[in-house]
């Protein structure tokens, strides 16, 4: 081979190189997080520590990451995967794998155990010392989502996803019959498929979004008791007493829905944005229940009956239309006007028919058709324009109004002893204002205004007549000191005759952050929050109506603060870290608790890619109001971190 | 939506249009393009980022040639940088980073406007507080620093930064799983902006965001419980975190529920009428309402929520 043609193959491939590229090599990272957690007993209510913790012992994967480029293309250019907890009552999970500007998929996996058996809620017979939470939960809650997205980032990408929500478990529930309520045992199992296919078109001026998607769901719990149970009334009705000696219970609800989704943004000029959504759903359920219950029951007017039968059949429908519109305006390089629309609309319909035995110790039985339909409807509207202005090229202000109108109308329920439907309005004004300081590149402040004056509101708790500020400082005091500021002040009142309502949420916290030469030997971070929530309103007490007043407080200091240090070392790679820190929680009000969680952790990393750990953090919880639902626990936990 | 423009204050509507007639006059002048230089003039000085940058999903511009910015990946954000590679002086080249938040969004906005993500920009709590772009998404990342960090626990702790008192409510005793790291803020908020108030999330269409995992209590249901609907979970739960069980607002469930439950039948206001009289408050069995009315958040089978 002569020496031109050797020069011709050197620089062809570099004449033909396309200036500087993504790099191209395959390339694979990852980290692997491997522990081991030891529990000590747990002193005090251990159903209050799985509702409120709920970590065991055990192996576990506490973390696990995985980064790969290929560049060969053949399948992706980039490839990522995430796990999290696995072991533990919530584990998660999500792969992300691309290929530039042919496909992008992604996958989210979480698993999260719902336990909560606290012996202070739905609990009547707690006065008698019983611990039973007659509206307790062993459940799992299971949640996918996938989406596959094709020719991401170019003018047309069509994509169809699927998610399923799942919850399964068993618990406790009330078999509720007139006169009594008998808690039993029950199984949960729902599911929800949710199906979506669409399209973006994105193009230099504007963008729209059509998305198509079906939801289907079903809804499957059962109870069932055949042990004899006395219920949660105390005393004889009548003279006789009251119990449950057989039960079964069958909901079977299956739904289905149909939605519509379209978005369009658009900048026709330079100096305007355009946005638009367009939202309609038609979610519907078919109904079927059964239940039958054996024992001794109260049928009113001093009659008793021994077994009931029931049989239900229904549907319901709820169309429901949201649509929003806005626009921002550029006036002058320093002013900006927004002005939006929304309004969202529903309506729920539904028909009930119930066939109902009853069978007595003596005589015939007897048998009710009950069919009852219901109604829900809802109008929600609401208008906002805002004026930014920067006034100086540090300092913006911003000004503006938003009123909110709607109108809802719903059937009493029947307890409240009247036929005419219940209506509701909604009509509020509010002021909004603002200012974002700049003052210098390390410090700034944002401060947030809102002040509501409403004629009309749905609830009496709603939002009435509001002040809210709310404000956040940065200060950048040092390279290494970081500080911020958050403050909150919630005012809200309804002095409607018939209501009385005032409340008053008052936050403000102060968070620091020092890392001397970037934290290679100490840094802390530490966070306090102190917030007062106190809450006045009026009611009816029952069985006579008398005026009552509710009073709610709640104050509390919240703390978290973490101290990293690493500790002195002769060797080159071997350089301990130690960790020591915690949150802290403490309230006093209404349902004073305290919940603290110190913690303390070292790590000791053998080379860039092996480092060992060992941590150690404490749970503790009181009520003062509730000393039975405390608990203190240590956990130890031994680690293995591995990474590529 | 016509009609709701005007129901509200349709003097708005000219003086909107007016406006926005006007704007196009006010509409800044483009500046003088300056020549680029490439962004392999950028990589001797800057390397580490330069590196790093190959990486990130951003490093796609310098090849895509239908983007504009082949070749000139680094000034698709920096600006032309010929006068900055002669000069090496930092006035000479676009800084985003110490720019103000609006000015600095305007490169990212350049090719990100018209995208999905971006609908709800102009309603979003982050645009309006001038949050940039780039104080979320560090654009020199690289896989291990994303321009969508995952999982939850990086999320959570980026949103902590700002929201650090939002944070602490999640300390409190019964919260949703973000401390664990089963989930993350952006499962319910949307931080580029929506539709619906603080940036929340909605399922399917138009449902609320939590029923993304609360499937089971979607409905539509037989019998509503008028709050869900009207002003969603929030009216009885507090979301990021309560001393009270199931994260309710209230310590006792009686209190929760009477105090909307407290006007007399035939009575004007507010929605919520007063429950029968049989019910004996100072009686254990009645205090605590969701032992009876156990499908509170709406039921298939009774009107009363009994079952």
């Amino acid at each position: 081979m002569n020496k031109s043609l050797l020069l011709l193959l050197a620089v062809v491939p570099v004449a033909g190189q396309p200036g500087p590229s993504p790099v191209r090599e395959k390339a694979t990272l990852g980290t692997v997080d491997l522990g081991y957690r030891w529990t000590s007993a747990v002193p005090g209510d251990f159903a209050t520590y799985r509702s409120v913790v709920n970590l065991q012992d055990g192996f576990r994967v506490r973390g696990l990451d995985f980064h790969s480029t290929d560049s060969s293309r053949r399948l992706y250019d980039k490839l990522t995967f995430f796990a999290d907890s696995w072991g533990d009552p919530y584990n998660t999970a999500r792969l992300d794998a691309e290929r530039n500007g042919a496909w992008r998929l992604w996958i989210d996996y979480r698993n999260i155990d719902y336990y909560n058996f606290l012996p202070s809620f739905a609990n009547p017979g707690l006065e008698q010392g019983s611990l039973v939470n007659q509206r307790s939960f062993d459940m799992r809650r299971r949640f996918w989502d996938a989406e596959l997205r094709l020719r991401p980032g170019k003018r047309v990408s069509p994509f169809v996803g699927f998610s399923r929500d799942s919850g399964f478990g068993r618990g406790i529930t009330p078999f509720v019959t007139s006169g009594n309520e008998y808690p039993v045992g029950t199984t949960l199992r729902d599911q929800t498929n949710n199906y979506r296919g669409g399209v973006d078109l994105e193009f230099r001026r504007w963008h729209l979004t059509l998305e198509q998607g079906a939801t289907a769901f079903k809804d499957d719990q059962l109870v069932f008791t055949a042990d004899r149970n006395l219920g949660n009334r105390r005393v004889p009705l009548l003279g006789q007493e009251l119990f449950l000696a057989q039960a079964a219970q069958a909901y079977g609800a299956r739904g289905e829905s149909i939605y519509s989704r379209g978005v369009f943004t658009a900048a026709p000029i330079e100096a305007v944005n355009l946005y638009a959504q367009f939202q309609f759903s038609q979610p519907k359920t078919d109904i079927r229940y059964s239940d039958n219950g054996r024992g001794l029951f109260y049928l009113g007017a001093t009659r008793f009956f021994n077994t009931l039968e029931s049989l239900a059949s229904g549907e319901a429908k709820q169309p429901h239309t949201s649509a929003a519109l806005s626009a921002e305006v550029r006036l002058h390089p320093r002013i900006r006007v927004f002005e939006s629309i929304f309004t969202d609309r529903l309506h729920n319909a539904s028909s009930l028919l119930l066939v109902q035995q009853l069978f007595f110790a003596t005589g015939p039985a007897e048998t009710a058709r009950i069919f009852t339909p219901d109604r829900l409807a809802m109008n929600y509207s609401r208008q906002q324009a805002d004026l930014f202005v920067d006034v100086t090229p540090k300092i913006t202000l911003r000004g503006g109004h938003r009123y909110e109108w709607g109108d809802a109308r719903l059937r009493s329920p029947s307890l409240a002893g009247t036929a005419n439907p219940e209506t509701g309005e909604l009509k509020r004004h509010v002021g909004l204002a603002g200012v974002n300081f700049r003052a210098l590149e390390k410090l700034a402040f944002n401060l947030d205004y809102e002040g509501g004056d409403a004629d009309a509101s749905y609830f009496r708790t709603s939002l009435h007549d509001y002040h809210q500020l709310r404000g956040r400082a940065t200060v950048q005091a040092l390279a290494s000191l970081q500080l911020l500021a958050n403050f909150l002040l919630l005012d809200n009142e309804n002095a409607s005759p018939g209501v009385g309502y005032d409340l008053r949420n008052l936050a403000g916290g102060l968070s620091l952050r020092f890392s001397p030469g970037g934290g290679r030997r100490v840094s802390f971070f530490g966070d306090y929050t102190r917030s007062r929530l106190r809450s006045d309103i009026s009611f009816r007490s029952l069985p006579f109506l008398d005026r009552a007043d509710s009073f709610y407080r709640d104050n509390a200091h919240t703390a978290t603060g973490i101290f990293e240090l690493a500790l002195p070392s002769g060797h080159k790679v071997v350089k301990p870290r130690l960790s020591l820190g915690g949150t802290l929680f403490r309230s006093s009000g209404s349902r004073p608790a305290r919940y603290y969680q110190p913690y303390g952790r070292l790590l000791v990393p053998f080379s860039d890619h092996v480092s060992v750990y060992a941590e150690w953090r404490w749970y503790g919880f009181t009520q003062p109001f509730y000393i039975f639902e405390g608990f203190r626990t240590h956990h130890l936990l031994f680690g293995l971190k591995l990474s590529l | 939506m016509f009609d709701t423009l005007l129901r509200g204050r349709p003097w708005r509507l000219p003086l909107f249009l007016i406006l926005a007639a006007w704007a196009p006059a006010a509409a800044a002048q483009e500046a003088a393009q300056a020549p680029y230089a490439g962004s392999d003039s950028c990589q001797p000085c800057h390397e580490e980022i330069y590196s790093s940058f190959r990486k990130n999903a951003h490093a796609f511009l310098d090849t895509e040639k239908g983007r504009g910015w082949a070749g000139r990946a680094c000034e698709s954000c920096h600006g032309p940088g010929a006068k900055h590679v002669e000069s090496l002086a930092a006035a000479d080249i676009r800084n985003p980073a110490k720019l103000a938040p609006l000015e600095a969004d305007k490169s990212c906005l350049e090719c990100h406007r018209h995208q999905a993500t971006q609908v709800g920009r102009i309603r979003g709590s982050h645009a309006r507080n001038l949050v940039a772009c780039i104080q979320c998404h560090p654009i020199h990342g690289t896989e291990k620093v994303t321009l969508s960090p995952h999982p939850a626990a990086r999320i959570n702790a980026q949103c902590a930064d700002c929201h650090a008192d939002v944070w602490t409510s999640f300390q409190r005793p019964h919260s949703h799983r973000l401390v664990q790291g089963a989930m993350s803020c952006v499962d319910c908020h949307n931080p580029h902006g929506g539709a619906l108030i603080r940036n929340m999330r909605v399922a399917g269409a138009n449902e609320p965001g939590c029923l993304r995992c609360h499937g089971d209590k979607r409905g539509p249901f037989a019998f509503e419980h008028a709050p869900v609907r009207l002003e969603g979970c929030q009216s009885c739960h507090e979301p990021h975190g309560s001393v009270n069980p199931r994260m309710l607002v209230r310590h006792e469930t009686s209190r929760l529920c009477l105090e909307c439950h407290a006007r007399p039948p035939g009575a004007p206001g507010a929605l919520g009428g007063i429950p029968g009289g049989f019910h004996d408050l100072a009686s254990p069995r009645f205090r605590n309402c969701t032992v009876c009315h156990i499908k509170i958040h709406g039921s298939q089978v009774n009107r009363d929520f009994l079952r």
